[in-house]
């Protein structure tokens, strides 16, 4: 087939185009992702029993936060690293503004308190159970993020990997936090980032060779 | 013909192409497909590939994608950039299933500053045929009416049956099944 062939077949077939599918379909698949999340683990871990008077405080609130400003900022960077032609990978440091605020934070309370606490506050009770159930409960947004990005055209895999990752981690913090009975500072700083970065560097390592197109 | 010139030219007739306007939309792939061959054949040159089918191929896999991913262009960016940025793409694939060694395509952008448009088309070698053998029946019928008679697709939809919505929806299908045909091709499972 010659080139002014290919060229006719493809504008005797155009349609009109929406730009702005993929912006909205990521803000709603990010919505539909947390929204189901939440719900299988409500409904599998639980959640924590004093929810209703915990959510108010400022730990639980942190949480929320933490996971929720994480998830904004790389669902903007993933959105745009479906798209050719914009310079995404400038934007990524903005993803550790939330880790930096935190570790502050951190710090700060261990400053404050006395250091035979320090054990205490960043271990928590169930530091375990925050590094396994984070990842775990990322990979369901991490599903859908991944079969959106296919709809994209992803032209730098890790970066399109990293923030999908880095999103994920973000969302199912935000579920997590439904049902961690751990309220410290240094808990959320360590190991929530730590969750979270677990997540992305899967997610950067794996996808880019499911993202080929 | 200046990058910054082509832009000016480009961004309002592909902002109406995608609008819904079939005629702005072939201007542009001329001009853009111009464009692109050269950028084109100036980055295989450098990876010592000099033959034009071979940047022909290329091309046409470039434009398929254009095409099919039309909707991942941002409005308030360069329409030039999003499908340089996709040209490269598919060059550094072409160049990974070829066997040859991309790391040293340049990553900056001052080589498609500088390349020239090249309208002279060269022969493509057999794979966009290879993909059109493994379309479906009716949609390789469709297709050749369209492309070779230059029949529109009203017509060719007539022809086959169908309604023109059918046709142009086939036709997409059909296109999709051509470029996913050329991304697979030499790829190890």
């Amino acid at each position: 087939m010659k080139t002014d062939e290919l060229i006719s077949l493809m504008a005797a077939s155009h349609q009109p185009v929406d730009t702005g599918r993929l912006r909205h379909a990521t803000w709603l698949a990010a919505a539909v992702a947390l929204s189901v999340t939440a719900m299988v683990l409500v409904n599998t871990l639980g959640v924590r029993p004093d929810l209703a008077a915990a959510i108010m405080t400022m730990p639980v609130i942190a949480k929320l936060l933490f996971g929720g400003s994480i998830a904004m900022i790389s669902l903007i960077l993933f959105q745009q690293s479906l798209r050719p032609g914009l310079q995404p990978r400038r934007l990524l440091p903005l993803a550790a503004i939330p880790v930096a605020l935190i570790a502050g934070f951190a710090l700060l309370t261990l400053a404050q308190a006395p250091a035979e606490q320090w054990n205490t506050l960043i271990f928590g009770r169930y530091w375990r159970s925050c590094l396994f159930n984070v990842p775990l409960y990322a990979l369901l947004p991490l599903a859908v993020l991944l079969l959106l990005a296919r709809r994209g055209a992803p032209i730098d895999g890790r970066l399109t990997g990293a923030s999908a990752g880095l999103a994920s981690g973000g969302l199912a913090a935000v579920a997590y936090a439904l049902h961690c009975p751990d309220d410290t500072i240094p808990f959320l700083a360590i190991w929530y980032t730590l969750a979270v970065a677990l997540v992305a560097g899967i997610s950067t390592l794996a996808l880019p060779r499911l993202l080929r197109w | 013909m200046s990058l910054d010139d082509l832009e000016t030219e480009l961004r309002p007739i592909f902002l109406a192409a995608l609008a819904g306007d079939a005629a702005a939309y072939k201007v542009f792939l001329d001009a853009i497909s111009a464009r692109l061959r050269g950028y084109l054949r100036r980055l295989l040159a450098r990876t010592g590939r000099s033959e034009p089918s071979e940047a022909e191929d290329v091309l046409q896999e470039t434009l398929l994608a254009l095409h099919l991913s039309r909707h991942t262009y941002e409005p308030s960016s360069p329409v030039t950039a999003w499908a340089h940025a996709i040209a490269r793409y598919k060059l550094i694939d072409h160049l990974r299933r070829t066997g040859r060694h991309a790391g040293n395509l340049p990553l900056d952008d001052e080589v498609y500053q500088l390349a020239a448009p090249e309208s002279g088309a060269a022969d493509a070698r057999l794979d966009l045929e290879r993909a059109m053998q493994a379309l479906p029946v009716r949609t390789r019928r469709l297709v050749e009416q369209v492309k070779l008679q230059g029949a529109s697709i009203a017509e060719a939809a007539g022809v086959e049956g169908m309604t023109e919505t059918a046709a142009k929806v086939a036709i997409h299908r059909g296109l999709q099944a051509m470029a996913k045909f050329l991304s697979r091709r030499g790829r190890s499972p």
